[in-house]
């Protein structure tokens, strides 16, 4: 009686085993395709990013936003002169020129209205 | 009593039974493998799956600006027999794609099975072509190369105008094996000093109309090319824009060439900054006179020779080293040989087979020997840079990549003073920019065409280092033919040398380079 009772027991479990295998075959074979279409869709949004990337590269040329500035904004090519560097600034409350002594620059710089403006060299060191 | 055997049918159970088990127990190992181990190796397939296939990498400007990548595009075939109305469907896809509606029609209309429409659409053109809602019709996934700046062309260089084609000039051809295994480049250039030059080139370009113009910023203590750029009048024969004619054409590039016999005259100590030579009447070196273009005086001091660029004064420097001398040191400099870069253009130096007295006097200020300007600037910047040796380079690096001394260190310092001086005291004060130091030379070299030298067709360039106490960055420009309001100001103090100046004023702050301190002090009477 008892091995009637293991072996319908065993029976059963046996095919419950074979269901539960095909049910995850089955899982797996859904999910990897899933899978294949989600990479697809990432593939076609990098493509999408690269091709993006390259017109933005495009459109922001220096060569084509300055004509771009100089037909929309009236702006024009400025000589640059770069005066001193952020960090030489003096902070709040200190003495600009400390106990440096003061030399003359290399050259004066030309000031546009305002030859009244002369400047010098502060060594810092 | 003894046990009875087990009978046929007994064995059978048990044999069945343990077929069962067997079955059941590969059931089980099956069923583990599936829900667990092989989950893992499924996902890691699937990743490997997922990667995009190799296409030719993308090429970078050392900030990482896009220079060159690999865009999808599509070929457009088409099935005619599947047109409700060939007509129609042709003037549709014409419309769409650009392509001619007459040529299509005739193609629609023929016995073909298969037409190709059009090659090479892009994936907004793919779009529209889809809303038409024509059946028959396949596209075949490509790619074409894009360039999206256009300002470094000679020297990116292009691919075949084929899907997956190779190099066939410059960096694409140079690293064309390195793009192809799907490893991005990253250059050297930095395409803001890069469209800076080339658009300080242009205007000056056109302001003298030159003939064509050229430039190089080179580091001068790692070799990196941060711009290279070469613009040819598009009205002229011959035009080509993708040629890098600073790295495949030779020049006689003339006085800039000075700074080569200076720094060797001052190496061997055969002049100091104070020798005087006679320089007045010209130069008599054999059956030749040498003479300068400008009047000089009398007599001049080796700094002032170099400051005002005088020929005679300066092939006497020349003269003090002799041909042999002369000659290995130029070699040591890299002048006589092609340089090898990562691009394929190049071009080797011409210079005289019978390197004697006379040779060794015009060479000493440019003439008779062409070089390369990336010849020339690679060499300007081992004078320059402390006396090591650099080799130019279009990849980024890192880093000091000086090698051997070539010239002692105090030459270097010396030539740096010498340059300095040129700069505030003699033809080169154009080039100056407040707050940084600019040291240099001007060239104004004489065109040889048919063996004669022509008056008044000019090579001017100049040849600027800055900060000249301690030098990072080297400016080379030059003026192919300028045309001044006058013989004297087509020279290249007046040409070069200002637009040198520009760029330089342009571009420092991009490097990042501080000017020398500088405080504003108002004058009296201002509150």
């Amino acid at each position: 009686m008892i091995a009637r009772v293991l072996n319908f027991f065993f029976v059963g479990l046996a095919a419950l085993s074979c269901l539960a295998l095909y049910r995850v075959s089955e899982n797996t074979r859904v999910a990897n395709m899933e899978l294949a279409s989600v990479n697809r869709q990432i593939a076609q949004e990098h493509s999408t990013m690269s091709v993006l990337q390259a017109e933005w590269q495009r459109v922001a040329n220096p060569g084509r936003i300055q004509k771009l500035a100089q037909a929309y904004l009236g702006t024009n090519d400025t000589p640059v002169m770069e005066l001193s560097s952020f960090e030489m600034l003096p902070r709040r409350g200190e003495n600009p020129l400390d106990s440096n002594p003061v030399q003359n620059a290399s050259m004066t710089a030309p000031v546009n209205g305002n030859a009244n403006l002369h400047l010098v060299v502060a060594n810092r060191n | 009593m003894a046990a009875k055997p087990p009978t046929t049918i007994q064995r059978r159970i048990v044999v069945a039974a343990g077929i069962c088990v067997l079955a059941f127990t590969f059931v089980g190992i099956r069923l583990v493998d599936l829900a667990v181990l092989k989950s893992r190796r499924s996902s890691s397939i699937v990743a490997d799956r997922s990667e995009a296939p190799v296409v030719r990498a993308d090429i970078l400007d050392r900030n990482g600006r896009l220079l060159a990548r690999d865009l999808p595009v599509f070929d457009l075939y088409a099935r005619p027999r599947d047109f409700w109305d060939k007509a129609e469907a042709a003037h549709g896809l014409a419309q769409v794609t650009g392509v001619s509606q007459t040529r299509l029609a005739r193609a629609f209309a023929g016995k073909h099975n298969y037409v190709l429409v059009a090659k090479q659409i892009t994936p907004v053109t793919r779009e529209k072509v889809m809303h038409l809602g024509l059946p028959g019709l396949e596209f075949q996934a490509s790619t074409k190369r894009f360039y999206p700046e256009g300002d470094a062309r000679p020297v990116i260089g292009m691919t075949q105008a084929v899907s997956g084609g190779r190099g066939i000039a410059g960096i694409e051809k140079g690293l064309n094996a390195q793009l192809t295994a799907g490893k991005p480049a990253r250059l050297s250039l930095d395409m803001r000093i890069q469209y800076t030059l080339l658009h300080s080139l242009d205007v000056t370009r056109a302001k003298y109309s030159a003939k064509a113009a050229g430039g190089i910023v080179l580091n001068v203590n790692t070799g990196e090319v941060l711009a290279m750029a070469s613009l040819q009048d598009p009205k002229r024969a011959g035009y080509d824009p993708t040629r890098n004619i600073m790295a495949a054409n030779d020049y006689e590039l003339g006085s800039v060439f000075k700074i080569f016999a200076f720094a060797l005259a001052l190496e061997d100590h055969t002049i100091t900054f104070d020798t005087t030579f006679p320089v007045g009447s010209g130069f008599k070196i054999g059956r030749f006179t040498i003479h300068d273009a400008e009047h000089m005086p009398a007599v001049m001091m080796a700094k002032d020779i170099l400051a005002e660029s005088s020929n005679a004064g300066t092939a006497q420097i020349a003269l003090r080293s002799g041909p042999q001398r002369q000659r290995a040191w130029l070699q040591n400099l890299g002048l006589l040989q092609s340089v090898r870069t990562e691009i394929p253009e190049r071009a080797r130096p011409l210079y005289p087979s019978n390197w004697g007295q006379v040779e060794t006097a015009t060479i000493g200020f440019g003439h008779g020997i062409s070089v390369t300007p990336l010849a020339f600037v690679t060499a300007a910047a081992e004078i320059v840079n402390g006396g090591r040796r650099i080799r130019p380079t279009f990849l980024k690096q890192a880093g000091d990549r000086r090698g051997e001394q070539i010239l002692k260190p105090e030459t270097s310092l010396r030539m740096r003073e010498l340059l300095r001086y040129v700069v505030t005291n003699g033809t080169g004060r154009n080039a100056d920019v407040p707050g940084y130091d600019v040291g240099g030379k001007t060239g104004s070299a004489e065109k040889n065409e048919g063996g004669r030298y022509i008056a008044h067709k000019l090579l001017t360039s100049f040849c600027a280092v800055f900060p000249i106490d301690n030098p990072r960055y080297l400016v080379f420009v030059m003026l192919d033919e300028p045309h001044g309001e006058s013989a004297v100001m087509a020279l290249a103090g007046h040409t070069a040398a200002p637009l040198a100046g520009d760029v330089i004023a342009h571009i420092a702050p991009m490097l990042e380079m501080p000017p020398s301190a500088v405080v504003p002090v108002p004058a009296k009477g201002n509150s």
